[in-house]
């Protein structure tokens, strides 16, 4: 109580003595008007992907929100910055009806208001035309939100930055830890959505990457059809003559992943959708300064946890300040090279992170993540790569189809 | 066989420690008794770990608020403080009795401090405030919070007093504070994630570890500019897991020594030459480091080993790794 009454005392005598000249003395000539630059936040109005995630009986199992407060975190941090490059940082909220329209909307908020950074918050179906958009065009387009191999693969662009791992990576970092544990034979159960087939397969491929064996791929249907137990009832989904370690779940819809845990006929552990995911951030990190990036963000919500896609959200902005700072310079061409050629950034998570130059993918450890701790950080240790041990996770150089510039 | 010569030891150690002990009580004071003893500051396991200086045996363990970190003595060494992360203040240890005797409130999160004992201020940089507290030891209350780019760790206090030294890690800058007047007067970019100080002894640079892209850099204060910078890579090892935190000059400004983080080195510069002489092998996460009065040995905490590896400074050997509490911090040595 006595030292608040005293720091405010202090903050009060300060102001006063700030002012005081200010009021009194002869105005100095006005300095320049700040630089600005503004970072627009692209996002799709009533984006499917941010509905509640519920189950039976209406329970409200997951409740989702678009990461601009993770946006609005790295701006915060930026304060300082503003003093030192006089330059001032913003962020510009740009709403569109449909995916269809980001593309549209990126053209013109270049055109018409000089926007050359944008973060977008979009599915993935957005970004095919907003390639086509902007080919050629100078600015400088992060992905935040969507994990598709394919943005990375047959879509990529020169002007588009992943700041999100791309599926490949997540599975990866899973797989990386699930034979370090020597628990290299799997059960898959598959979901019936196109994207669980995705997850599936991506799985897959990085099971054959690290040399772990697939015993099995079960389709599921979810549902309570008793006719349909074969499917729809995870006892007797994993009720399978050969042995397995772990069992993986591909379900987006999440209402059958969750019934999965302590439901399977031998007793395994489940990872995938549920109990141990592949994640970019989590809640629980507690090393590289995690905490207090965690903090920052949870003061910034009132409590919300910060998830991959917040993290995502972040670095992209975190990303444009470094290239503001470290080229001393306002003009795009110089940002735009240090930020795909040239810089490192810290993302509080390990080894630095920077842009693959083959696709554009930004190079990232994955957290392993548990509801209520990260139980391991990919790349997990013994997994080297001749360059950058970053680049086991994902589409390496000689593997990516990706043609950037040619 | 080995007990005897255990009790000759025990002996020894005993008739030292009567030795140290008798001069000091007879003179009738209660400080400088160059005990020796080593304190590590343990992150995790909410403790200090204090070690006889010669057999390296565990002497006490201190409990401490949660999650102790930097650690200073008061001039006449009667007294430790150590900041504590988890719990806002920073704890007042009792060199003697070897037991927390009383705690300092501070802002959010208190990593690294300076102590000023002839203004009687702490300055500590509050890692989760984006802030630096200016504390009245005497009267235990905030006289000031200067607002500092986000996440503020390292500190310096100029000999002078009046001037002030703060790293923002997430800023990549180091603001000069105004002491006295407790605000920001000036700021120069650095690299990635800037950490710790340690100044030249005639005044003129600063030295500051840059954690995320692994190098010093050298800042001369006359004009407060970076002046300089060193990069480190021992054999062996990448670029990427350099990660330089803490560092430590000798008393004649020769020579530097820097810890490398997950490198696991420590690293030996020539100061003058701003040259890396030799990398020697510690623990990982290698962050705390301290010289002995006579510089005869170094100590570098492991924060990753849960050890800490002592240095032979003449022959740049690690000689022993010592087991203390979960993720060691720093050491400091009474002597």
């Amino acid at each position: 109580m006595n030292s608040w009454r005293n720091l405010c005392a202090a903050l009060g005598a300060v102001a006063v003595a700030s002012l005081a000249p200010a009021a009194f003395a002869q105005q100095p000539p006005s300095p320049a008007p700040p630089q600005r630059v503004t970072i627009g936040y692209v996002e799709v109005a009533g984006d499917a992907r941010y509905e509640p995630i519920t189950g039976f009986g209406r329970l409200v199992l997951k409740n989702r929100e678009r990461p601009f407060a993770g946006a609005q975190v790295g701006l915060d941090e930026a304060q300082a910055l503003t003093r030192v490059l006089k330059t001032e940082f913003a962020l510009e909220r740009i709403s569109v009806p449909s995916p269809a329209e980001v593309a549209a909307a990126v053209v013109q908020a270049r055109d018409a208001r000089g926007i050359q950074f944008f973060i977008v918050d979009a599915p993935a179906d957005a970004f095919k035309p907003l390639a086509a958009a902007v080919r050629g065009r100078d600015v400088l387009i992060f992905n935040a939100t969507a994990a598709d191999d394919a943005l990375r693969r047959e879509v990529c662009a020169a002007q588009f930055v992943h700041t999100l791992p791309s599926l490949a990576m997540g599975m990866d970092g899973l797989v990386q830890y699930l034979v370090s544990r020597k628990w290299s034979n799997l059960l898959v159960f598959e979901g019936p959505l196109p994207a669980d087939a995705v997850m599936a397969k991506a799985f897959e491929n990085s099971a054959k990457k690290f040399g772990a064996r697939i015993v099995a791929r079960q389709q599921f249907k979810p549902g309570t059809d008793p006719r349909e137990r074969e499917k729809n009832d995870p006892a007797l989904l994993s009720a399978i003559n050969r042995d397995y370690d772990v069992v993986f779940v591909a379900d987006h819809a999440f209402d059958f992943a969750r019934q999965v845990p302590y439901h399977t006929v031998r007793a395994r552990p489940v990872v995938g959708s549920i109990d141990l995911e592949a994640t970019a951030w989590h809640w629980t990190w507690e090393h590289n300064g995690a905490p207090q990036v965690n903090s920052r963000f949870q003061k910034l919500t009132g409590g919300r946890h910060m998830e991959g896609t917040d993290w995502a959200a972040w670095i992209a902005v975190k990303m444009v300040l470094q290239a503001a700072l470290r080229t001393r310079s306002t003009e795009f061409d110089k940002q735009r090279k240090f930020i795909v050629d040239e810089g490192t950034f810290d993302g509080n998570k390990g080894l630095a992170v920077s842009v693959r130059p083959w696709d554009h993918q930004l190079r990232q450890a994955i957290l392993l993540a548990a509801p209520y701790s990260v139980v391991a950080r990919a790349p997990v240790e013994g997994f080297l790569h001749k360059t950058n041990d970053l680049d086991t996770l994902g589409d390496d150089e000689p593997e990516t189809p990706c043609r950037l510039n040619k | 066989m080995n007990g005897l010569v255990m009790q000759v030891v025990t002996a020894r150690i005993m008739a030292l420690s009567l030795a140290l002990v008798v001069p000091a009580l007879a003179a009738g004071q209660s400080h400088a008794k160059d005990t020796g003893l080593i304190f590590v500051s343990n992150e995790k396991t909410n403790n200090l770990i204090v070690l006889d200086p010669k057999t390296y045996q565990v002497v006490k363990d201190i409990k401490v608020s949660r999650r102790p970190r930097d650690m200073h003595f008061s001039a006449d060494r009667s007294k430790l403080y150590v900041a504590c992360g988890d719990d806002d203040v920073i704890d007042i240890i009792d060199v003697a009795k070897l037991e927390v005797v009383g705690k300092l409130a501070t802002g959010p999160s208190p990593e690294t401090f300076a102590l000023d004992e002839k203004r009687r201020r702490i300055y500590v940089a509050n890692e989760e405030g984006s802030s630096l507290s200016i504390i009245d030891i005497d009267q235990n209350i905030i006289v000031h919070e200067v607002p500092t780019g986000a996440e503020p760790e390292g500190v310096f206090l100029g000999e002078d007093g009046k001037t002030l030294y703060v790293t923002s890690e997430v800023g990549d800058l180091i603001h000069l504070v105004d002491a006295e007047g407790g605000h920001v007067t000036q700021d120069v970019v650095v690299g990635t994630r800037p950490r710790r100080f340690a100044a030249t002894p005639d005044g003129k640079e600063l030295w500051v570890t840059a954690e995320l892209s692994g190098e010093v850099y050298i800042i001369d204060r006359a004009n407060f500019a970076v002046s300089g910078k060193i990069e480190f890579l021992p054999p062996g090892m990448r670029k990427t897991d350099v990660t330089p935190v803490g560092l430590v000059m000798t008393k004649d400004g020769k020579t530097a020594y820097v810890t490398l983080g997950h490198a696991a080195h420590v690293a030996v510069v020539d100061v003058a030459a701003r040259k890396v002489q030799a990398y020697i092998l510690v623990g990982k996460r290698s962050w705390g480091i301290t010289l002995t009065r006579d510089e005869t040995r170094l100590f570098v905490a492991n924060g990753f080993g849960d050890d800490i590896t002592v240095i032979d400074t003449k022959s740049r050997k690690p000689i022993v790794s010592i087991p203390v509490g979960r993720i060691p911090w720093g050491v400091i040595i009474d002597d």
